[in-house]
């Protein structure tokens, strides 16, 4: 086990922001803190890096207490925060080899992992540029390059997309799962269900500083009993036919809004086909009709009550 | 080694400290030189133009030549001397060339000037006197004709009964308070530096120090890398700051170098710790503990009398106990002391107080950084 976090608890005054949050991190996982804004993700991680002080709990990494004297240990970690953190009045090459100096202290390794680092965040044509000439695609590629230059075992990357273009997104997600298959762990917290979904093999939901679920997607998505959401574009729908379509076997909810009819069904086969026959039987007019599988944000939904990105 | 060189490398390349710290303190030296320049002039004495007209009249006044000449002899003369005719006197009178004109005639000495400055006031004076004298002789001899070379000697002489005694071989110049306090307000404008220090490494103030206290380094050993790095590059632009004073502006610091410099490193030192120590004090935004910066360094200065000259003795007059609690004037008298007074007790005082207040900036500051978690980021 890389990491051991049992029941932290963190106040800041009045406001509870970890509620006896418990988890663990195993080898060569990647680990996805997945929570809306203020849910408590960065302070769990803030608190895991002992950097801030916690009321209550404990924390292990690589089987030992993490303290702000742990160098061992800080030495095994990379962090990419979720501000870039750089010098502005250094270069993408100095940036990279400063950060990396503060863990590897011989220069002729420390260029070598400093080479790599730019190699694999592709920033080989950038490495004379100040940070402000970057764009923030760029930026966030040398935040995350100035994170993991020293080949850390545990990588801790706190929401390291945000406000990033699709293009570098996806840059950005393949190399974390590159990382991992070269060995690290890696801890990513989002608020991007669909960038968790996708790079994750492990997710835990955390939500006003409580877990409220852990597990692989899959599990997470067993867990509840939403089994396929439908959505037919229709410009008219009676009370009447909306009753016939609720009374339909395995259909949880059906809903018309913005002339847009949802009918949620639970888990079983041929949800589609039943709803599609009541709608030719109803003589329901009908446009586009789309079929999703639930997301983590439906699981988010019957859990909490609430949207992820509420 | 490493935080050091990177450190060092980014301050080179911050170019708005870099104005604040050094371009900043030479700009106001130069406006301080433009601005008391003409009163240092006036302040020096300069050799009176005297034409005085050669006609017959003249060649009869012996005693009054040879006054004249003695007075305008020697490197400390009063007198510049030009002898011509009294149309070409009148003509540089016209041009200025001159700043009176002495004709004797048989009835009278006539002093002709076109202006009424202290340098016709000191020829009036001169000739004032010398009738003065001269009469005096004129009506002893009459009445006592008996002994006229001792008369001569006597009146010849001048007995101050009042001995002026020095404690220093320096003249009083208030001007160069006023260079020294801007060397002491250069000092206080390394607390940039220090303030910035804290915000890089207090991982409540910035992201960038809290990836800096989230690797394998002591925050103390870190921070103190960086503060070395800062106090290097203070104490370059300070001794450019002293070097341009000294040889470009000629600010005169008296004999005293090596205490010069002594005062300077221990003066940068007080400034960065001082901005380091506002910074840990201040829990507000950035902007604001450099306002506060701002704001006590120019009281301090002002209360030093970089703006106001005679502002440091009001101070030491009437709140003497600020005038010890304010290191910028400490660092200003220290010197001063150093330039006026032959001994060190002044000057001692003033350092031993300014390092106190160094240990107590650093003291305070080590106390507060030193926490390893904090209770919010």
């Amino acid at each position: 086990m890389i990491v051991h976090v049992k029941n932290l608890v963190k106040r800041y005054r009045e406001l509870l922001a970890l509620d006896h949050l418990s988890f663990t991190v195993d080898d060569r996982e990647v680990f996805g803190l997945l929570g809306p804004n203020g849910s408590g993700k960065t302070t769990a991680i803030n608190c895991l890096l002992a950097l801030l002080a916690y009321d209550k709990g404990e924390i292990k990494i690589f089987g030992r207490p993490m303290t702000p004297e742990s160098y061992e240990l800080k030495r095994q970690i990379g962090i990419v925060p979720q501000n870039v953190a750089v010098y502005n009045e250094l270069t993408v090459y100095e940036n990279i080899d400063y950060f990396c100096g503060l863990y590897v202290e011989d220069k002729k390794l420390r260029k070598e992992f400093v080479a790599e680092a730019i190699e694999f965040v592709g920033l080989n044509d950038f490495t004379d540029y100040y940070p402000k000439k970057l764009s923030g695609g760029l930026l966030r590629r040398l935040n995350i390059a100035c994170g993991i230059a020293h080949k850390p075992k545990l990588i801790i990357l706190d929401e390291p997309t945000v406000a990033v273009d699709p293009q570098s997104r996806n840059k950005i997600l393949e190399g974390i799962l590159e990382l991992n298959r070269q060995g690290a762990t890696i801890i990513y917290t989002s608020h991007y269900m669909e960038e968790v979904e996708q790079i994750c093999s492990r997710i835990m939901i955390i939500d006003k500083g409580r877990a409220i679920a852990t597990g692989t997607k899959e599990e997470l998505k067993a867990m509840i009993t939403l089994g396929e959401k439908i959505t037919i574009e229709s410009q008219y729908i009676t009370e009447t036919q909306l009753s016939e379509l609720r009374a339909l076997p395995n259909v949880i909810s059906a809903d018309y809004k913005n002339k847009q009819l949802i009918i949620k069904s639970g888990k079983g086969s041929n949800n589609l086909e039943i709803v599609l026959d009541a709608i030719k039987r109803e003589k329901i007019q009908f446009g586009k009709i789309y079929s999703e599988l639930p997301t983590l944000n439906d699981v988010f939904l019957e859990i909490t009550g609430k949207q992820l990105r509420d | 080694m490493h935080i050091f060189v990177n450190r060092l490398k980014c301050l080179l390349r911050e170019k708005e400290n870099i104005f604040w710290t050094m371009a900043f303190p030479l700009i106001l030296a130069i406006m301080f030189n433009l601005a008391f320049s003409n009163l240092n002039k006036g302040e020096t004495f300069q050799t009176i133009e005297l034409a005085v007209v050669n006609n017959a009249d003249w060649q009869q006044e012996s005693y009054l030549k040879t006054a004249l000449e003695e007075a305008s002899a020697g490197n400390t003369k009063l007198f510049n001397l030009t002898f011509t005719s009294q149309s070409e006197a009148e003509n540089l009178l016209q041009q200025n060339a001159v700043d009176g004109y002495l004709e004797v005639t048989a009835k009278q000495l006539k002093l002709i000037v076109n202006d009424s400055g202290i340098k016709q006031s000191i020829i009036k004076s001169f000739l004032d006197s010398y009738l003065q004298t001269a009469a005096t002789v004129n009506t002893i001899l009459e009445n006592k004709p008996q002994k006229p070379e001792q008369l001569l000697h006597s009146t010849g002489e001048r007995r101050q009964y009042v001995r002026e005694v020095s404690g220093t071989a320096a003249e009083p110049n208030s001007i160069l308070n006023y260079f020294y306090s801007l060397i002491a307000m250069a000092c206080f404008f390394g607390g940039f530096l220090g303030l910035n220090e804290i915000t890089r490494i207090e991982a409540n103030l910035s992201p960038l120090a809290a990836r800096i206290n989230i690797a394998p380094v002591h925050k103390l050993k870190a921070f103190f890398s960086s503060f070395s790095a800062s106090l290097l590059l203070h104490l370059a632009e300070m001794f450019i700051l002293l070097l341009f004073l000294r040889y470009v502006l000629k600010i005169d610091f008296g004999p005293k170098s090596f205490y010069v410099v002594l005062t300077t490193i221990v003066g940068s030192i007080t400034g960065l710790s001082f901005g380091a120590f506002i910074s840990v004090l201040v829990k507000k935004a950035e902007n604001m503990k450099i306002a506060i910066l701002v704001a006590a360094t120019m009281t301090g200065s002002f209360l030093a009398g970089m703006m106001y000259a005679e502002m440091k003795y009001l101070v030491a007059k009437h709140l003497p106990l600020l005038a010890y609690l304010n290191p910028l004037n400490l660092l200003t008298d220290a010197y001063y002391s150093l330039y006026y007074y032959d001994t060190l007790t002044r000057y001692l005082q003033n350092l031993g107080i300014l390092i106190s207040f160094a240990l107590l900036f650093c003291l305070g500051t080590y106390f507060m950084i030193r926490r390893r978690k904090y209770a919010s980021l």
